[in-house]
């Protein structure tokens, strides 16, 4: 081996050029060996319906060809049976999503010799993120929008956390679901007789909460309302959010006592240790999620 | 015509934990224990296994991700400073937890590495350490490990019935060495190097060769030993709203201190510590940091 390069980590511009069956099916396999639960694969100009110019797979990665995505389970079972809500709070992702894309997109430079990256998640202006996760789910064929928060649910697992790479390399693509996820049956029925889904009731935007909608004559969703400002201050408690409003408070705090006791306060230790944990996504109210029923058999244990 | 192949036996509680200990070990961990999730009569209420998880059988402990040997050798104690988090082992315990529920179908829930309300731990894992075996308290306050000496532990809860380790027979503290020291000087080697009576953070004392008595100034240990991790952010976070002066305040924050304080808040989730003096100088498990 050259002493001063190790082949299995450089990328190989003279790579095999794979079938897009074969590369797919060695793509797919790898991203479930490193701890993606599903993965899917759209092709680059599905956004084109649905992302203004600027804001594409092909404006971030030139000559990109295909978007892999993968989705992972965050919370465990046993944290959904948990009575105390604080547990998923700080126990709710562990980065498995991330962790399967970057293996992936090494994968793909390294062994085939195209270009391969993360997709960008953060937001690099303003408060929207420059590619958006739940589309790229949908596009890949791994889940539709839901009532909750329109959060994307995968028909197997339910709530997923998603990571997506691009790609020069083409692939074989899997398309959009032909049947939407949410409402589940359970949910249409919920809702003819008492006018709410569960995860309505959980969270009632006529009731202080931030959800609400309606359901058509063929048991599809028909209206979405989601007040994400109410839903952000309730389900990002602990995160860069609420240090910021803290930090405004103490800021704004004259009595050097009051500040001391509010910078040194727990909360603020937990913001502080709730930005290091989960440095770009961090939600602490799950309860639209823990009643739905999609997915809940996957949670069911012994 | 053949027999009918005979169905394959049920794994047994003793064959799911040696797969799981086989898994831990294969994954890293130094050690690998089982305590009984009823055991945890020594914590509050609210802070036991079953509080967390409903018909919890047992806690699973791992143990290991302690500071290699070079590290120790290292004569920049800030190195030290930097290196040294809690973050490999928690993510072995929740892939441990992964396992059990995805391999074995029994929930398990991680015990948060992190606080809960009032700066305590949702249940500790020190005690969760002790319980299942993998070392015991010791009189500067770590866990240690009778063979390894001093490590980072994750736990996890779960429904799945394990045959339970329970506490070691013999405490790893003190160590024969730390015995004959008290004996000659009534000190041991952690003591000596952080004096509670002289500015320091660690007290206690030996009786027949046991630990009989052991005094931890908490809040001076933090101050100390997490200088730049949260608390050492909330601390120059203090200074720089404290200080009237619009160009002094600029300075702090633009210090480089103030500008640690946040490497280290993103670069350990859970825990950084950055003074390990009376684990430098602990005797248990030392041979092991001997290399050439």
């Amino acid at each position: 081996m050259d002493a001063k390069a190790n082949p299995e980590t450089e990328p190989n511009p003279a790579g095999a050029h794979p079938s897009p069956e074969d590369a797919t099916a060695a793509i797919k396999a790898l991203a479930s060996k490193m701890g993606g639960d599903v993965c899917g694969i759209a092709h680059v100009r599905d956004w084109d319906e649905f992302v203004p110019e600027g804001y594409r797979p092909d404006d971030i990665l030139p000559g990109c060809e295909s978007v892999v995505v993968i989705g992972a389970r965050g919370p465990t079972a046993g944290a959904w049976r948990c009575p105390d809500n604080r547990i998923m709070e700080v126990n709710g992702y562990d980065f498995a999503n991330d962790r399967a894309v970057h293996v992936v997109a090494d994968f793909i430079e390294r062994t085939y010799g195209f270009y391969a990256m993360q997709a960008p998640s953060l937001p690099t202006g303003g408060h929207q993120p420059p590619f958006s996760m739940m589309l790229a789910a949908v596009l890949a064929g791994l889940g539709t929008r839901s009532f909750a928060a329109n959060i994307v649910l995968n028909p197997k697992f339910g709530l997923l956390y998603y990571s997506a790479a691009f790609t020069t390399l083409p692939l074989s693509y899997d398309g959009r679901l032909e049947q939407n996820v949410c409402p589940h049956k359970m949910c249409v029925a919920t809702y003819r007789a008492v006018g709410k889904t569960p995860c309505m009731a959980a969270c009632d935007a006529d009731d202080g909460g931030c959800l609400d909608g309606t359901i058509d004559a063929n048991g599809e969703i028909e209206s979405v309302y989601y007040d994400r400002e109410r839903c952000s201050t309730r389900s990002m408690q602990f995160g860069i959010n609420s240090f910021q409003n803290a930090l405004n408070e103490m800021i704004a705090e004259d009595d050097d006592d009051t500040r001391r006791m509010m910078i040194n306060s727990d909360f603020v230790s937990r913001s502080c240790g709730a930005m290091g944990y989960f440095k770009d996504s961090v939600a602490q109210c799950f309860e639209c999620m823990r009643v739905c029923p999609i997915g809940r058999e996957e949670r069911k244990l012994k | 015509m053949s027999a009918p192949a005979a169905e394959p036996a049920e794994p047994t509680a003793a064959d799911f934990k040696r797969q799981l200990i086989d898994l831990a070990l294969k994954s890293g961990a130094l050690t690998a224990g089982v305590a009984d999730a009823a055991a945890f009569t020594a914590a509050p209420e609210g802070h036991r296994p079953t509080d967390l998880l409903p018909k919890a059988k047992a806690v699973f402990v791992v143990g290991g991700a302690q500071p290699r040997a070079a590290d120790w050798q290292s004569p920049m104690s800030s190195f030290m400073e930097a290196s040294s988090t809690a973050d490999r082992i928690n993510a072995l315990g929740l892939r441990m937890a992964n396992h059990i529920e995805r391999q074995f179908g029994y929930y398990a829930l991680m015990v948060p590495a992190g606080i809960d309300r009032g700066g305590q731990p949702f249940v500790s894992v020190a005690l969760a350490a002790e319980l299942a075996g993998c070392g015991t308290k010791s009189i500067a306050g770590p866990v240690l490990h009778p063979e390894h000496g001093f490590m980072y532990y994750s736990a996890l809860i779960t429904t799945l019935n394990l045959p339970v380790d329970g506490p070691l027979d013999e405490p790893a503290c003190p160590a024969p060495q730390c015995v004959e020291m008290w004996e000659a000087e009534g000190t041991t080697p952690c003591l000596a190097t952080c004096p509670i009576d002289q500015g320091g953070c660690l007290g206690g004392r030996i009786e027949d060769g046991k630990i009989a008595e052991t005094r931890y100034d908490r809040a001076r240990c933090t101050t100390r030993a997490q200088t730049y991790w949260a608390p050492g952010f909330q601390k120059a976070l203090g200074a720089a709203l404290d200080e009237k002066d619009a160009a002094k305040r600029q300075m702090i924050i633009n210090s480089s201190g103030f500008t640690r304080t946040l490497w280290s808040m993103t670069y350990s989730s859970v825990s950084q510590s950055q003074c390990f003096e009376c684990m430098r100088v602990c005797p248990v498990g030392h041979e092991r940091r001997e290399l050439r």
